[in-house]
């Protein structure tokens, strides 16, 4: 058969080129670590809560992480090149990310990183990393002032050329939430609560600002600390205010505390929140009363991409820890974009490793802005500010203890 | 999950096949193919057609065997895409001349590029444009997106009711159901400025000259002076 015959041609010229490719590759560079095997170890960074408040879905981006960085591994994706993932804990806490960034870029084998959770641990990292000329990748900050500048609403400016996101940004979340609530919903006045951190309060904001354009009112504001466990106070606030909603920006932790005790005290309304609060942990701690309550996430609902059920496997047969659900898919997108560049810097340096890793470094970013491959979690490519060119999003309600798929969307901004 | 998944089976995706969408990217294949054969010399007409009739014949013989003797298992193939995740639309601007200034329509068309990148034809149903009140519908109501092709659609959007239509907000969207032989999914496409502009600038026209004459009138039918 003509079929079979161009097959064996095929796999001998493809056989021949992968030969000619690995006597080509080099296996004795200075850029990262020479392993036992001759060959490159470079390392990724990943920084995210791993401990204490966010872990869960801090954890799903760590190891959403590892798995790309495996899979890369066992591929010979770069070949003569190993990844090592390197995690490391902020918990959440913005001076403590900006002291794991300054190791990263410190690590002479380091070639860019993942992460972090939380938009404001974000702002504290990214001159570090702009410092070092390394790419830096979160699966999950929201503030659009990370890639778009403080004056992203009327002049939107690029802050660092090495910070980008797979995550898409609060002003597509808030609005759509606020949409939702308003016209799919049918509630027309709203107490809003954030943590005044810079997710969550700058989350509530767009949120409020669509939701009296949309012709609702906002009959109440308050904030909290996060770490906070008695919201007593504030749920008379709710009470008093006669709200037929509340909307939450801010984390998970606080958040299934508060609709707890507001079920807890009769006031049956739902609580609204955004992608910090879209964990399995947030059911699991309010039980019974989290039903009907609402969270905006990226991306559309994993088991819609084919390409994701591999990866949902994976981490679950490994037995990691934490919620994949969130960030999981789009971690594994921002490390394999790392991954890719570090490829198209070798391919472009004749198969070798360049020796200089400040110059691997600066291709990696090079190379990262120019991402435009079919990931997990849909197409990766970045726009003129960092932020993905993949603008999905899904409101979950909670119907029979799980987050259920009510309403998707994808946006062109252009 | 709900509103996301099958909703019904998919027989189909090829339904309303004899529709015709405004603006077409350009004429289909087979119309083209009709234009480049009634140009050709009747003798290479009739070449042409026994030519296609020997090699029908052959192949009628061959192929059968052919898969007869080739039992191989094919490779995996690519899983069909969900509709939702292979389909985009872009805004393209109002359609149609400008208004005269002073008339201020209850109706408005507005022009996008549809596209699906993979997978089967993508059939699409505009159902909604995201504000009670009004009413959205593409011209012709159904179409098909083959993988590979944009398509320019207009889509028609009248304000029926003004009560409670805002009349600036951010992000507007087009409710649609897309269909292909994977599943049915009901999915807002949401737009920036330039829509979020030239759809109020319609809503605006609607519904602000006509509450202005009777103030305190709690709503009002745009296409109607009269009171609801």
């Amino acid at each position: 058969m003509i079929v079979r015959r161009s097959m064996v041609i095929l796999t001998s010229v493809m056989a021949t080129g992968a030969l000619t490719l690995t006597a080509c590759g080099s296996r004795d560079d200075k850029g990262g670590d020479s392993n036992g095997g001759g060959g490159t170890t470079l390392t990724i960074g990943v920084d995210a809560p791993l401990s204490g408040e966010n872990s869960t879905t801090g954890l799903g981006i760590q190891y959403g992480a590892q798995i790309a960085v495996d899979d890369a591994n066992k591929n010979k994706l770069v070949p003569g090149v190993t990844f090592k993932l390197k995690a490391f804990d902020d918990k959440a806490q913005p001076a403590t990310g900006q002291s794991n960034a300054t190791t990263i870029t410190g690590d002479k084998t380091a070639v860019g990183a993942v992460g972090p959770l939380n938009s404001g641990v974000a702002q504290s990292m990214q001159q570090v990393f702009a410092s070092a000329n390394m790419v830096q990748i979160s699966p999950s900050n929201t503030n659009p002032e990370l890639t778009q500048g403080k004056n992203w609403q009327t002049d939107k400016k690029r802050p660092y050329k090495t910070y980008f996101r797979t995550a898409t940004t609060d002003e597509l979340q808030g609005s759509f939430a606020a949409d939702y609530a308003y016209n799919g919903l049918k509630k027309k006045s709203v107490y809003v609560v954030d943590d005044k951190q810079t997710y969550g309060a700058g989350l509530a904001k767009i949120f409020t600002e669509q939701f009296k354009k949309l012709g609702g009112k906002v009959v109440g504001t308050d904030h909290i600390n996060t770490g906070d466990k008695d919201f007593g106070s504030l749920v008379t606030k709710i009470k008093n205010a006669k709200a037929d909603l509340l909307y939450y920006g801010g984390q998970y932790d606080e958040s299934s505390l508060i609709t707890k005790q507001l079920k807890g005290a009769g006031v049956k309304i739902p609580l609204f929140g955004g992608d910090g609060m879209f964990a399995s942990t947030y059911i699991e701690t309010a039980g019974a009363t989290s039903e009907g309550d609402l969270a905006t996430a990226v991306g559309v609902p994993a088991d819609t991409l084919p390409a994701a059920k591999t990866f949902v496997e994976t981490y679950k047969s490994k037995g990691y820890k934490g919620d994949y659900g969130a960030y999981g898919a789009y971690s594994y997108d921002a490390a394999t974009a790392i991954i890719k560049a570090v490829k198209a810097a070798v391919d472009a340096n004749s198969g070798k490793v360049p020796s200089d890793i400040n110059a691997l470094r600066s291709s990696v970013v090079d190379g990262v802005q120019k991402s435009d491959f079919e990931g997990i979690s849909g197409k990766v490519a970045f726009d003129q500010y960092g932020d993905t060119t993949n603008k999905q999003l899904t409101v979950y309600q909670v119907t029979k203890g799980a987050w259920k798929a009510v309403k998707t969307g994808t946006a062109d901004l252009g | 999950m709900t509103g996301i998944g099958p909703v019904e089976p998919v027989e189909s995706p090829e339904r309303g096949e004899s529709y015709d969408v405004i603006g077409a990217d350009g004429p289909r294949l087979t119309d083209r193919w009709s234009v480049w054969w009634r140009g050709l010399p009747p003798r290479v007409r009739r070449a042409t057609l026994a030519a296609t009739a020997i090699t029908l014949l052959a192949a009628g013989v061959l192929v059968p065997r052919a898969l007869s003797e080739d039992q191989h298992p094919q490779p995996d193939r690519a899983p069909v895409p969900w509709p939702a995740n292979v389909t985009a639309w872009r805004y393209l601007g109002p359609a149609g001349l400008p208004e005269p200034p002073g008339t201020h329509p209850t109706s408005g068309r507005f022009r996008f590029a549809v596209n699906v990148g993979s997978g089967p034809p993508v059939t699409l149903q505009v159902t909604g444009a995201a504000f009670t009140g009004l009413t959205a519908h593409a011209l012709p109501d159904a179409f098909t997106v083959h993988p590979g092709t944009t398509r320019l659609v207009t889509v028609e959007i009248t304000v029926s009711d003004c009560s409670g239509l805002p009349l600036s907000a951010d992000l507007p969207f087009l409710d649609v159901t897309l269909r292909n032989t994977r599943a049915i999914q009901h999915h807002s496409f949401i737009f920036g400025r330039a829509y979020s502009r030239d759809l109020f600038r319609l809503l605006r026209g609607a519904c602000a000259t006509r509450s202005a004459p009777q103030p305190g009138r709690p709503s009002g039918s745009a296409g109607s002076q009269n009171a609801d």
